[in-house]
């Protein structure tokens, strides 16, 4: 059997009663680590399971899925991943492949960014399509999720932004010598992400052809740190203030959600108490969101 | 004693109307660097015992040793027009006085070294064409003509080693002038074919004075011009009326008194207008020195008004002979009037030139600066070669100033080839250390150059690799990069004897790839290092100057081994289909041949990846038949950006794609660079995007999983249509006596040469034979040719184009290609067994 187990957010204990079982008693266990990471190390983990754990990077689970799923017909292998199994579209080809192979699958739910962004106070009924944000370079700027921030903002809906990891990557030139020598790792920030959407914004905007506008730099936003962890933070404000927020948010890993022009009364009372600065906050949200449908 | 100051040459610098930059070229040991040295020797550089033997632009030792030209040199001349009324003559363009600078580049003739001559020719405005009398127009003397008309450089011509024609063929004055008209012809065929608009006709006519016949080696030579300046004062007719009638079907018939253009009288033939009045005189000459007719020779010097000195009198024989002749029509007056007179100033030239120069916009601060040739517009200066300095490991930037003015201390901007503008990649600022005027070996400093000058710069090799842009305008787009005419297709490996010597080496191989325009310098998967060049003898100097100098350390060196490329044959045989590591993604792709017109286009650099997308669409659709919707869809050239492959977008309404062509960009050069067969670089495949599908999340589709992916599946549509290799294949030329041609046959038979052209040179038994023969065959060839054929052939060998390398498929191990291909692999330490398509293709 291949149990798909979630983690959870945080730590080593955020892990369900009913996962920790699987994890004791399964033949191996290997932890995707390159999707989303845990507050903590592997060692501590380890501790508390009272056993050993595999590190699997993308290259494991993408081009060497068949030493995971080894002899899983007879033996129960755990396969770790931080937040909920199937928060991320890409375990969905491991459970593929077990399947053409015969091994049976379960999952084992855990808590997920999608639905822990509700300690905002943002309610998760008023959410849109959830986007990513990737790490820009001088060349490529993948612009496509303005588009569907714009859907969700046509119909007044908050859009959760999740933000770029990279773990363990190479660099072109590495990858096209073949040499496995990886980038440092890399974390993406609420203010880079902000300094890239508003880029974005300028760039949709220059075209002219109406494209741009789908928000700016006063548009209001809240970004979150470590959401489910001891140390989680909260900052709002509007996108052009949250450029700067990173030394209030703190370390990895960091999310944003830009609120949707629906915001609800109480909604808004939750999310003041972050703010940045409570004039500014309150100036423009009587101005753009208050009482509008 | 040189007879001009560094302080005179700067001065002219500042009127570019009286200076002309000219290259010398023309087909191996026809006699340029001879020709030269009666320049050199009239400026003072060289004694005039020694021109002629001391082949001064000849720096190197080896280039002494050999009697061949390696490295192109440059050097300044001080030239003077000593009659008023010869600046009368120069057409269409203003002149300054009577004083000129000369700066002057002895290029290479040997084909192996024509990248010497590119580099040369970008830096100069005119080129003296020196042709050999008896071999005439060879297969490298058409080759750097036409580089020179593609870089619209204006020639003139030399017929050179005239006093052999004379000397051991014996040849009658007729049969002379009829040799000489058909050298020139020959070049004027050539020259046509590659007729030029903006630059006009620039055909060469002995009655204009374009063109001069002399013996380098003699120390003399003549224009029709000087002896119509003779005669004009006898005849009492205007100077330009007596050159047409010195050349061509025109007789003065002494007994009617007249000028007529028929050749008989009353039933004799009468003496040609040319043979008379100026072989006659040259044939006396000859004929009385040389048949020691001792009593003639004062009565014909002292007609000719030649006086010589007490002790040259004494002299006979040849020695005479040289110095009656030296003195009679000095070959420096002949040249330097013609170069002075013909060749365009930078002034002129740079009008017509500057849209074939520049890559930006004719109509921007650069361009203009470049076009008006203007000291005081923004710096534009092209470094087209580096020269090694006595310093060991640096090299001199040698260039010349398009626009504005260089000078020591000027902080520059240093545009790289992959320069774009806008961008930071391959771009360095930085200040110029010194500029240096160039004297053959030497060097001088000098304060600053204005635009229209050459010079060499110090301080800026460690930013350039072998040419490149330097510019103060931070929005000058690049100067163009050179289009080299001969390719590395030799390679050898290189390692060190001692282990501890292998840093040298590294250091060594990139020393020597700055220091020669041509030549590749790579390192293999397995670790090895090797060295690629045109031929044999280029790669066997890099290697000494390697070994001896820029490494100096032992080196063991490989035989020599061909560099292949990989192609298709067909197209695939089914669409290829390769998913994204975390299968998010796939692309779906078809290899197909690119026709071969397209590739040379693309190589010659007629077709490229700056070239305006719809008028290179239009191109496509109009001459290659190419549908117009495709032809504007090409994502890019490759390996390194310009090579002849290409990828082609042929989807259809596929979101986001754009923001995945940079990763598939990038894996289309790297699989082009190194193809699936045997890692060579591949040439002439078309590869269409038939479609995609994405993730909808950006951050699932990034370029660590595309890259690879899009490698992959090239390789799988590669290895799906009927992979081939193609080897590279020289045409030789082989000047052979009639009873010497048997054995040329044989060797070529033998080394699956394919001869095409067999032709007897008139009034010589000399015959020309040219054939294709493989690269892979043309190893030890020239060693073999002299054995057979008693080293009475000469063979000159340049890469002409690439053909399939027969013998099977090379996907196949147990055909001929097949094992060439394993050996290949095990060289570079990868599997030797070709993968199969599989390898790359995902099921659906």
């Amino acid at each position: 059997m291949l149990y798909l187990v979630g983690l959870g957010l945080s730590d080593e204990t955020d892990i369900t009663i009913k996962g920790l079982d699987i994890v004791k008693r399964a033949s191996r266990v290997y932890l995707e680590a390159y999707t989303s990471i845990l507050l903590v190390d592997k060692e501590i983990l380890e501790k508390y399971y009272g056993r050993e754990v595999i590190i699997a990077d993308r290259e494991m689970v993408e081009s060497a899925s068949d030493d995971i799923l080894h002899d899983a017909q007879n033996i129960d292998v755990a396969f770790l991943v931080v937040g909920d199994p199937f928060g991320a579209t890409t375990h969905t080809d491991l459970i593929l492949r077990a399947r053409s192979l015969s091994i049976p699958t379960t999952s084992i739910p855990n808590a997920s960014i999608l639905s822990a962004i509700g300690a905002t106070g943002l309610q998760l009924y008023n959410f849109g399509q959830t986007v990513s944000m990737v790490f820009f370079t001088e060349t490529w700027k993948p612009a496509s999720f303005y588009d569907r921030v714009r859907e969700n903002r046509n119909i007044g809906l908050h859009t959760l932004i999740l933000l770029d990891i990279k773990v363990k990557e190479q660099s072109l030139e590495n990858m096209s010598r073949g040499r496995k020598v990886y980038e440092p790792p890399r974390y993406m920030t609420v203010g880079q992400c902000c300094v890239q959407m508003l880029e974005v914004e300028g760039m949709k905007g220059e075209g002219g052809e109406g494209l741009g506008g789908v928000y700016g730099e006063e548009s209001l936003a809240v970004g979150a740190a470590r959401v489910g962890g001891r140390t989680e933070k909260f900052v709002s404000g509007t996108l052009k203030q949250l450029c700067e927020s990173d030394e209030v948010l703190g370390g990895p890993l960091h999310s944003l959600v830009l609120l949707g022009r629906r915001t609800h009364e109480l909604e808004h009372d939750y999310v003041r108490e972050f703010a940045v600065d409570t004039e500014v906050w309150d100036r423009i949200w009587k101005r753009d969101y208050e009482g509008q449908t | 004693m040189v007879n001009f100051t560094i302080e005179e040459v700067r001065a002219l610098m500042d009127k570019p109307t009286n200076v002309r930059n000219m290259s010398v070229i023309a087909h191996v040991d026809h006699g340029k660097s001879t020709l030269t040295d009666s320049l050199l020797s009239k400026a003072g550089i060289i004694s005039a015992a020694k021109a002629g033997d001391a082949r001064a632009t000849d720096t190197r030792a080896d280039e002494q040793e050999r009697g061949i030209t390696i490295k192109s040199t440059a050097i300044s001349l001080y030239g003077h027009l000593e009659d008023e009324e010869d600046l009368k003559d120069i057409a269409g363009q203003k002149t300054d006085g009577p004083d000129f600078l000369i700066n002057l580049i002895d290029s290479p003739g040997h084909v192996d070294f024509s990248s010497e001559v590119t580099a040369a020719l970008r830096v100069t405005d005119g080129a003296l064409v020196v042709v050999d009398t008896i071999e005439g127009v060879c297969v490298q003397t058409e080759t750097v003509l036409r580089q020179a008309l593609g870089e619209r450089i204006k020639p003139v011509v030399i017929i050179n080693k005239v006093d052999r024609a004379l000397l051991e063929l014996q040849v009658s004055k007729e049969d002379l002038y009829q040799s000489f008209s058909r050298t020139i012809e020959s070049v004027n065929v050539v020259i046509s074919t590659y007729f030029d608009k903006t630059l006009g006709d620039v055909q060469v006519y002995p009655y204009k004075g374009t063109v001069a016949f002399g013996s380098g080696l003699h120390g003399w030579a003549f224009t029709v011009r000087q002896f119509a300046q003779r005669y004009a004062k006898k005849f009492g007719v205007d100077r330009n009326k007596m050159m047409e009638r010195l050349w061509g079907d025109n007789y003065f018939n002494p007994h009617t008194k007249k000028w007529t253009n028929k050749g008989v009288h009353e039933g004799k033939q009468l003496e040609r207008a040319f043979n008379q009045f100026i072989l006659d005189p040259i044939f006396r000459i000859f004929n009385a020195v040389m048949n020691f007719k001792k009593d003639e020779i004062p009565t014909l010097l002292e007609k000719l008004n030649i006086k010589l000195s007490a002790d040259d009198r004494e002299k006979e024989g040849k020695q005479l002979l040289k110095i009656v002749m030296r003195t009679f029509l000095p070959a420096a007056d002949a040249l330097l009037e013609m170069l002075i007179l013909h060749l365009p100033s930078p002034v002129t030239a740079q009008k017509y030139r500057a849209e074939t120069l520049y890559e930006g916009p004719p109509d921007d601060e650069a361009c203009i600066g470049i076009r008006d040739c203007d000291p005081k517009a923004p710096l534009m200066l092209y470094v087209s070669k580096m020269v090694p300095t006595s310093d060991k490991g640096r090299f001199y930037a040698f260039g010349r100033v398009f626009a504005g003015t260089v000078r020591s201390g000027l902080k520059v901007r240093i545009q790289g080839p992959n320069y774009t503008p806008g961008k930071k990649e391959d771009l360095f600022i930085k200040a110029i250390q010194r500029t240096v005027l160039m004297m053959g070996g030497k060097v001088d400093p000098i304060d600053d150059v204005p635009a229209g000058n050459i010079l060499g710069l110090v301080g800026i090799d460690q930013f350039l690799l072998k040419s490149g842009t330097l510019t103060t305008s931070d929005t000058a787009h690049n100067l163009k990069v050179m289009k080299f005419s001969v390719s590395p297709v030799v390679q050898r490996s290189v390692e060190v004897k001692n282990a501890q010597d292998l840093p040298k080496l590294v250091e060594g191989l990139k020393r020597l790839s700055k220091s020669d325009p041509c030549v590749l310098t790579m390192i293999n998967e397995s670790g090895e290092h090797v060295v690629a060049g045109a031929g044999e003898l280029h790669l066997e100097i890099c290697l000494k100057d390697l070994e001896e100098d820029h490494a100096g350390v032992p080196l063991r060196i490989s035989d020599p081994v061909v560099a292949y490329r990989e192609t298709v044959t067909s197209k695939s045989s089914m669409t290829a289909l390769s998913k994204s590591p975390n299968k998010h993604n796939r692309l779906y792709m078809i290899a197909e041949p690119l026709d071969e017109e397209v590739s040379k286009e693309i190589e010659a650099g007629r077709i490229g990846p700056r070239d305006d997308f719809k008028a290179r669409a239009r191109t496509l659709a109009d001459d290659h038949g190419w549908d117009v919707t495709d032809a504007r869809k090409i994502w890019c050239f490759g390996p390194d950006t310009n090579g002849a492959n290409l990828l082609v977008d042929q989807t259809k309404a596929v979101q986001y794609l754009n923001e995945i062509k940079d990763s598939v960009v990038s894996g289309f050069q790297w699989a082009s660079r190194e193809g699936p067969v045997a890692e060579e670089p591949m040439r002439s495949c078309r590869f269409n995007i038939m479609d995609v599908t994405l993730h909808a999340d950006a951050i699932h589709r990034g370029g660590g999983q595309l890259i690879p992916t899009a490698r992959r599946v090239l390789y799988a549509a590669a290895l799906l249509a009927e992979p081939g290799l193609l080897e590279p294949v020289f045409l030789v030329e082989i000047q052979v006596p009639e009873n010497a041609m048997g054995g040329v046959y044989g060797v070529l038979t033998r080394r699956r040469g394919h001869v095409f052209n067999e032709e007897q040179r008139p009034g010589t038994p000399l015959f020309t034979i040219k054939a294709y023969l493989p690269v892979m065959e043309s190893f030890g060839f020239n060693a073999d040719l002299r054995s057979h054929t008693s080293g009475q052939a000469f063979p000159q060998s340049v890469f002409d184009h690439w053909q399939i390398l027969p013998g099977g498929s090379p996907i196949d191990g147990t055909s001929k290609v097949g094992v060439v291909v394993q050996a290949m692999r095990k060289r570079k330490g990868i599997k030797e067994v070709v993968p199969s398509y599989e390898n790359y293709y995902d099921k659906l």
